[in-house]
């Protein structure tokens, strides 16, 4: 496994891979990012990441021997980075209330609600990356039996905290937006605060997993959150 | 320096009105937008010419009807559109204009361009939030400005003895119909004769062109299957599996899966941020030496 080199703008490169995405090809990554951090300290301002991906954007224009400079670079051995084994565990209400298209999509999938739960909350799926809104992650590990198309019409409003499928992933909105994913459920749980330094408690690499929670529990885990009053 | 605080209120405004600096950079791991400027390039000028440093926080203006008041001493300055501004009424053709307390601005018709910059001298002082003063919804609230918002700035309590140049600022550069783009990871993978008609047709911009990005009218066959999630990048080029290319802007997300065909230059992208609704535009392709 070796990344191959593109120029993408005058200030923008990219690493890539052809592997299908795994805990291997992610390791890869962050080996190679945190290899990049090290070498080019002050000249890449941010590296962002892709399934299959891994782009910088850097301070002074990529000129022809900066760009020799970056080609020797990915020659060279480095370090490997082991993935974490932090597991963070999301509460999620599957009731049809809070999941709008749990009962349409079961149909689609010829599965019963009750196995769609028990597949969505079954395996523990790997963050990749954040991407598409402040705070979403990009996870890896979904059950191929609930693979399905994205709606053709997407939703003009999905709540926050709404845990959806779309194609081969499922993933959480963390903020209202509109989305073309079907809604299988609800977590209780912010994903995303503007006023903390990350604004995510989760970190890429980690993992996570669901489990089921009732109405009561999501209404108490919401109630349990909010700050609480000074009497 | 003592900096006393002064305040400008807005008196009037239709939607899109912000405040922006050069945006968040190095938080597009946590999927939070770049964001910033639209058009730098007017943005680097009026800093300049406002001796501020290259970051100042300006106002962003998408459309005419803005009337704004200002309670202290300080000193603006205007780039991007070209506009009929009035200061107290009067018809105002400097760049630079000195304000004093009690003095009322009013942005009219846009002659030429799309998005004017109110700049002031040491930049809009609203709070920070996540390294920068750029407005986006649910990072800043509020994330447009309405009438009655009062933004700080720093006063010196007194007319500006300093002087500015009082240069009429040329814009008659984002008329250019040619942007220059770069070859995209997926440019390759268009068969030839999607490639030529890409380079040489003109373009229109529809209108659904806002701060995320530039959808065009145009349709362009497309076979190129849908990509692996991977970053994008305001100016990034994405060709829709129904054949719609949307062109990203400075609130672009972070990722996207849509096949990226090509990438604008910079310098291109303020270009094309002056442009309007139903307006032409030509792909001129660079490749890197």
């Amino acid at each position: 496994m070796r990344p191959s080199l593109r120029q993408i703008s005058p200030f923008i490169l990219e690493l890539y891979w052809e592997e299908t995405p795994s805990d291997e090809l992610l390791e890869e990554l962050i080996s190679w990012e945190l290899a990049i951090k090290t070498q080019f300290e002050g000249e890449v301002r941010e590296i962002r990441k892709g399934f299959q991906t891994l782009s910088c954007l850097v301070k002074n224009q990529l000129n022809p021997d900066a760009m020799k400079t970056w080609s020797r670079f990915l020659e060279s051995k480095i370090k490997r980075s082991p993935l974490p084994n932090t597991l963070w565990e999301i509460p999620v209400c599957y009731d049809p209330e809070m999941g709008k298209d749990l009962i349409d999509l079961s149909r689609a999938l010829s599965l019963d609600p009750e196995k769609l739960i028990e597949l969505h909350s079954g395996p523990t799926y790997r963050i990749h990356f954040f991407g598409f809104l402040p705070g979403f992650m990009y996870l890896d590990g979904l059950d191929p039996q609930l693979h399905c198309p994205r709606k053709s019409v997407p939703d003009r409003k999905i709540d926050p905290g709404s845990v959806a499928i779309g194609g081969s992933q499922t993933g959480i909105y963390p903020t209202e937006s509109p989305g073309g994913w079907h809604v299988i459920g609800k977590t209780p749980i912010p994903l995303f605060d503007k006023n903390e330094h990350p604004p995510v408690f989760a970190k890429p690499c980690e993992r996570i997993q669901f489990y089921p929670i009732t109405k009561d529990e999501f209404d108490q885990i919401a109630e349990d959150l909010k700050p609480s009053k000074k009497s | 320096m003592i900096k006393d605080i002064g305040y400008l209120e807005i008196l009037k405004t239709n939607p899109g009105s912000s405040i922006q600096d050069l945006g968040r950079i190095g938080l597009g791991k946590w999927g939070i937008p770049i964001s910033g400027v639209m058009d730098q390039r007017s943005y680097q000028w009026l800093n300049h010419l406002l001796k501020n440093n290259p970051n100042a926080a300006i106002l962003e203006i998408l459309q005419p009807g803005f009337k704004c008041s200002f309670d202290s001493f300080t000193t603006i300055g205007l780039a991007g559109a070209q506009a009929e501004v009035k200061k107290n009424g009067e018809l105002i053709l400097s760049s630079i204009i000195k304000i004093k307390p009690g003095d009322k601005l009013e942005i009219g018709r846009f002659i030429l361009g799309s998005i004017l910059y109110l700049g002031i001298a040491q930049g809009f002082q609203m709070e920070e939030i996540l390294d920068s003063r750029s407005f986006y919804p649910k990072i800043t609230a509020p994330s447009m400005l309405s009438k009655g918002e009062k933004i700080p700035f720093f006063t010196n309590q007194s007319e500006a003895s300093e002087t500015f140049s009082s240069v009429k600022t040329k814009s008659d550069w984002f008329q250019n119909k040619s942007l220059t783009v770069y070859p995209g990871p997926d440019f390759d993978s268009l068969s030839s004769e999607s490639q030529t008609s890409l380079l040489e047709s003109d373009f229109t911009i529809s209108t659904l062109a806002n701060r995320m990005a530039f959808q065009l009218e145009e349709l362009m066959p497309n076979s190129i299957p849908e990509r692996m999630t991977a970053p994008v990048y305001p100016g990034t080029i994405q060709l829709t599996s129904g054949g719609k290319l949307i062109i990203l802007m400075r609130d672009a997300q972070t990722t996207g899966g849509y096949p990226r065909i090509l990438q604008l230059a910079e310098d291109s992208i303020s270009i094309l941020a002056q442009k309007k609704p139903g307006h032409h535009i030509r792909f001129h392709l660079k490749n890197f030496d």
